[in-house]
């Protein structure tokens, strides 16, 4: 019997032996954190804090100049093996502020952009923050609401200067009731883009500049078997700058209601003509999320769309995928509304767990400085501060269409339950599309389903 | 000479068919009985204890989840709601909707991963030349990333892409272009063409297992008897491989209604919710919409469907060879 | 030639024909993802389809292979995926063990459990385990991973192993424990040697879960020293735009390991282990 229990037993002590030396190897480590740094006064939360604990307060007193302190940044510089941007962030712009500000080691950690939110909530879920973070503007005031972001406004100094030299509609993405939860990083609007050569074949000689132009040209292309313009789903980035041109709104001033700004007769035309279009053949079935039509990154250098609404990425992603592609910028067609397009881009935020906000506040301000701001701009993310307009566009002859359809374009609503409104808008507009509803009774459907998404805290 | 006599030979001294079932027959002698009250808890316990703290504990937490309008920073309040997760899945067409399309992927996966697993491993069993490299072949789009193999099957079945070019421009099959991916089902007959080709390779692998185990003795008495290749199959082969079908079945079957990361990147659910399958509707519930209670409840009532089709599943199966007689 | 073997190239033909279209089939997207490595981006993915890349360039996978410590990644896939795989096919092994040759109290009830484990989605189960781990003082390590791994393996592992420990002549372990061995010596001696193929089997695919995890790896890695294989593909992949030459190229790197694995445990798969065992 003894023997049996000393032989079983000598597998089992094996297996747990391994399994505590695993452990102990890695609690060795210092009891890991998202702040990741081994040195000084900034503590992380050891393997000895439980998951009660929840933010870590009491020790912001502790970030002092005069102590070193490191702070932990996540983005997405890198994805995409994009060298340029990582390379300028750790050999120009983390030395400058590292050099102006001796005590504060910045780490950058790269995080795949399509898994940063997640990563984010379980972190937040966890208590394993960084300290500072390259949000995307959607996910703002989410995070506020969850009080993961911290306020900045009040607490910062220099917001005030600071925020009223950023684009307005940038600076609307990190508002939460009445606050604003970090200032913007980066940012990026539409503008179109068309193919000289497909719009030539149709006799079409300049892009479409108005509503008029676009509903003209579309049956002129269509004989040539061009799509007169080519987008990916009806979500606001894709339907807002057409509502907004158009002279509508997706809700009040105040991003309480949609019922009557939604579903309004201005946004009824816009939409209708949209829908026509599309009827007529003359806009394809990408635009309802058919993932199998040709994505607008080919179709619009190949001929097979005449415009489409994008971004400033695409110059270097033609640059490299199609290099005789000469893309024609100009600005998103007007209609009663004006030329109005969409903001994109990143904000920066700082997390209310970090342990060295004062630390963390001197960087967010550095990062609107021309320091940062121009030598990502060469890169190829478009500066928010609009004091240095001049000094961008002379180093990035290409952005020039863009900032000045920045200086109209407006955000999306900066309500947590953003992503909701889109898939609203996606499912209740697509019928329409189809020809299953009218465009009014799809309108007042979403209309009626966004309200209270308007107004939800999660 | 009638083939269960062949079969009888397997027998063992005890009357059991060696090869089949558990041993739960007849039982031990007595004089056993004192030393088993402790072996086997101690094979168990390290392995166990490891699961019961990694797995079994994350689970009842997630069952847990459901029950709340949970609330994922830490120190936050969750809002205790009982079933209100669970009735709001029960009215989310939706969710119906992805319960639907899990199921039609896997009644489109599982028959054709199990036949065609079995009918390869069949082929590459026996010593062959060339045989080692076939059976890497067709292990090939298993061990491929499913990112790479769901970029390239939406490439493949694009409007303007291989398939469309292979049954229109060559075959002439159909009249016009079918634009596979906006359509629901023929999005998930695109969807489950990629789960199929990448899981033959994984049951052909359990199977060339289980088939090695089958004595070669009685397929060659078998075969000396007179049977054909299907009777030997059905009397010898297929009684011996049973437990390795009753788990490919099982885990196929477990496997196609979670499956997520193929339909993720080829359709994304869409469009407008058409292909969403019960995994890729509980991410977004969870991941994007923050709404971690519902999609915890969807994330059981899946669990829970999927532990009570396979334990019926294996009852209906384990049972097949269990009466003494080759069928 | 004699009717014999006239019959068997009657056979062997259809055979081999049967077996070259099927791995064709299987194989044809995987050289298309090769030929596509092999492309400047601006030759990627194109319409109509391209199989022979022309011109044809080795600058993916330099890129990969050169890009921030991709080899440094790599070996923490290995190290992470060698030791994973070995713990847990001794610990499922063990299990399966138990389940198979003994009855027990509570033995069904908890192999159910085991196979629930096996059937809960493993995304639902990330935040409870990230704030376990958490507790546990293994994140943003390689124990993490390690330990969590081995623990999600166990289930599939277990279940397959019992199925064909069970399907082991009970005889032949009857003979010795008529000698007098005890069941840690018929576990070592008996089951395990008749169980090669099977064992080889788990090998193969818990070799390979591990290798492609990506979700945990995500999730408790922050240190980009740190990072597995998976999250490192996937940081190929841009915000606006991805270069898929590049991805394909790092990912038909990440492949080599697995399928060296699979030609090594595969020669296990050889029939008649226990023929001969039944006839002594």
């Amino acid at each position: 019997m003894k023997r049996v229990r000393v032989r079983a037993i000598a597998p089992v002590a094996a297996a747990l032996c391994l399994a505590a030396a695993a452990t102990a190897c890695s609690s060795s480590n210092g009891g890991t954190s998202a702040s990741g740094d081994k040195a000084g006064a900034s503590t992380a939360p050891s393997a000895a804090d439980t998951a009660a604990a929840n933010t870590p307060a009491a020790t912001s007193s502790s970030s002092d100049d005069a102590k070193p302190v490191t702070l932990t940044f996540w983005g997405t510089y890198g994805n995409g093996g994009n060298k340029a941007q990582t390379d300028v962030l750790s050999g120009t712009i983390i030395p400058a502020f590292e050099k102006a500000h001796p005590n504060i080691t910045i780490k950058y950690v790269d995080i795949p952009y399509d898994s940063l939110l997640q990563k984010l909530e379980t972190s937040a879920a966890g208590g394993e923050l960084p300290d500072l973070i390259r949000s995307d503007i959607n996910w703002v005031p989410k995070f506020a609401a969850l009080g993961v972001f911290a306020q900045l406004d009040g607490k910062m100094p220099d917001f005030d200067k600071l925020s009223a030299d950023t684009y307005p509609g940038s600076l609307a993405t990190t508002k939460w009731q009445g606050h604003y939860y970090g200032l913007p990083l980066d940012t990026n609007t539409r503008v179109m883009i068309s193919n000289a050569q497909a719009l030539s074949s149709a006799g079409i000689t300049a892009p479409p500049s108005t509503f008029d132009d676009l509903k003209a040209d579309a049956p002129l292309l269509k004989a040539k078997k061009i799509s007169v313009f080519a987008d990916k789903g009806l979500q606001g980035w894709t339907l807002l700058p057409w509502i907004w041109s158009g002279g509508g709104e997706i809700a009040n001033a105040d991003l309480t209601k949609a019922t009557g700004y939604l579903n309004s007769p201005q946004n009824v035309a816009t939409l209708q003509m949209l829908v026509g279009m599309y009827k007529a053949g003359e806009i394809p079935n990408l635009l309802i999320g058919n993932t199998g039509a040709t994505s607008t990154q080919d179709g619009l250098p190949k001929g097979n769309y005449a415009t489409i609404l994008d971004g400033p990425w695409m110059h270097d992603i033609w640059a490299a995928q199609y290099p005789k592609f000469q893309p024609t910028y100009s600005p998103v067609p007007s209609g009663p509304g004006g030329s109005i397009s969409v903001v994109g881009g990143e904000d920066i935020v700082m997390t209310k767990a970090s342990k060295n906000p004062d630390a963390a506040e001197q960087f967010i301000a550095f990062t609107q400085t021309a320091d940062y701001q121009i030598a990502m701009a060469k890169t190829g993310q478009m500066s928010v501060v609009k004091s240095l307009d001049d000094q961008e566009a002379a180093a990035v002859p290409y952005f020039a269409p863009y900032i000045k359809q920045l200086q109209t374009a407006k955000p999306r609503p900066a309500v947590p339950e953003a992503p909701k409104i889109d898939t609203v808008l996606q499912d209740d507009l697509t019928p329409a599309f189809q020809g299953k509803t009218s465009v009014q009774a799809a309108l007042d459907k979403a209309a009626k389903d966004i309200d209270p998404l308007l107004t939800a805290t999660k | 000479m009638p083939l269960t006599a062949t079969v009888a030979h397997a027998r063992d001294a005890r009357g059991r068919r060696a090869g089949v079932g558990p041993a739960t027959h007849a039982g031990p002698t007595r004089r056993r009985r004192p030393r088993v009250r402790f072996t086997p808890y101690l094979f168990i316990a390290p392995g166990f204890a490891l699961f019961a703290l990694l797995i079994a504990y994350p689970m009842v937490r997630a069952f847990q989840m459901s029950f709340y309008d949970w609330q994922i920073v830490q120190g936050a309040a969750s809002k205790f709601t009982g079933l209100d997760n669970y009735v709001k899945a029960y009215h989310d067409p939706i969710f119906w909707r992805a319960l639907v399309n899990s199921g039609a992927y896997m009644a489109l996966t599982v028959p054709a991963q199990v036949a065609l697993g079995l009918a390869v491993a069949m082929l590459l069993k026996a010593k062959a030349p060339g045989r080692a490299l076939f059976r890497a072949l067709f292990y090939l789009p298993v061990v491929t990333s499913w990112v790479v193999v769901s970029l390239l099957f939406q490439y493949l079945f694009a409007d303007s892409g291989l398939v469309n070019y292979g049954l229109h421009d060559v075959l002439h099959i159909t009249a016009h272009n079918t634009s596979w991916l906006s359509g629901r089902w023929t999005a998930l007959f695109a969807i489950a063409a990629l789960g199929t080709w990448k899981g033959i390779g994984w049951s052909m692998m359990i199977f060339l297992a289980a088939l090695q185990a089958v004595p070669r003795e009685l397929e060659e008495s078998a075969a000396v008897d007179g049977a054909n290749t299907w009777r030997r199959f059905r009397a010898v082969t297929l009684p011996a491989i049973w437990p390795a079908m009753v788990f490919v079945t099982v885990m196929l079957v477990i496997g196609g209604f979670n499956v997520f990361i193929s339909v993720l990147l080829m359709t994304g659910g869409g469009p407008a919710d058409q292909t969403q399958v019960l995994l890729t509707y509980m991410y977004k519930q969870a991941f994007t919409n923050l709404d971690f209670g519902y999609g915890s409840a969807i994330a059981i009532v899946l669990t829970a469907l999927v532990f009570v089709l396979s334990v019926v599943q294996m009852r209906i199966m384990r049972r097949t060879f269990d009466d003494g007689v080759a069928p | 030639m004699t009717t014999a073997s006239v019959a068997r190239v009657r056979v062997a033909v259809p055979r081999y024909v049967v077996l070259i279209v099927g791995a064709a089939i299987m194989v044809i997207p995987f050289l298309y993802m090769l030929s596509t490595s092999f492309k400047a981006q601006q030759y990627v993915l194109t319409t109509p389809p391209q199989f022979i890349p022309h011109p044809v360039t080795a600058s993916n996978y330099t890129a990969a292979w050169q890009s921030n410590h991709f080899g440094r990644y790599f070996l923490n896939s290995v190290v992470v995926a060698v030791v994973s795989t070995a713990l847990s096919l001794l610990l499922s092994s063990m299990m399966a063990f138990g389940f198979a040759r003994f009855r027990f109290a509570g033995r069904e009830l908890l192999f159910r459990l085991l196979l629930l484990g096996l059937m809960i989605p493993a995304m639902m189960l990330i935040i409870p385990q990230f704030v376990l781990a958490k507790y546990l003082g293994l994140l943003d390590s390689y124990g993490g991973l390690v330990v969590f791994y081995v623990g999600s393996s166990l289930a599939l592992n277990t279940f397959l192993l019992r199925g064909f420990f069970e399907s082991i002549p009970m005889e032949l372990e009857q003979a010795m424990e008529i000698d007098g061995a005890r069941a840690v010596t018929r576990y070592f001696r008996l089951i395990l040697p008749l169980s090669k193929p099977v064992l080889a089997t788990a090998t193969i695919f818990t070799f390979l879960a591990s290798w492609d995890e990506f979700a945990w790896a995500l999730t408790i890695i922050n240190s980009p020293e740190k990072r597995t294989l998976p999250l490192a593909i996937q940081l190929f992949q841009g915000q606006n735009q991805t270069l898929w030459g590049l991805v394909f190229a790092a990912s038909a790197i990440a492949v080599i390991p697995v399928l060296v694995i699979f030609l090594i445990f595969q020669r296990y798969f050889v029939q008649g282990l226990t023929a001969g065992a039944l006839k002594g």
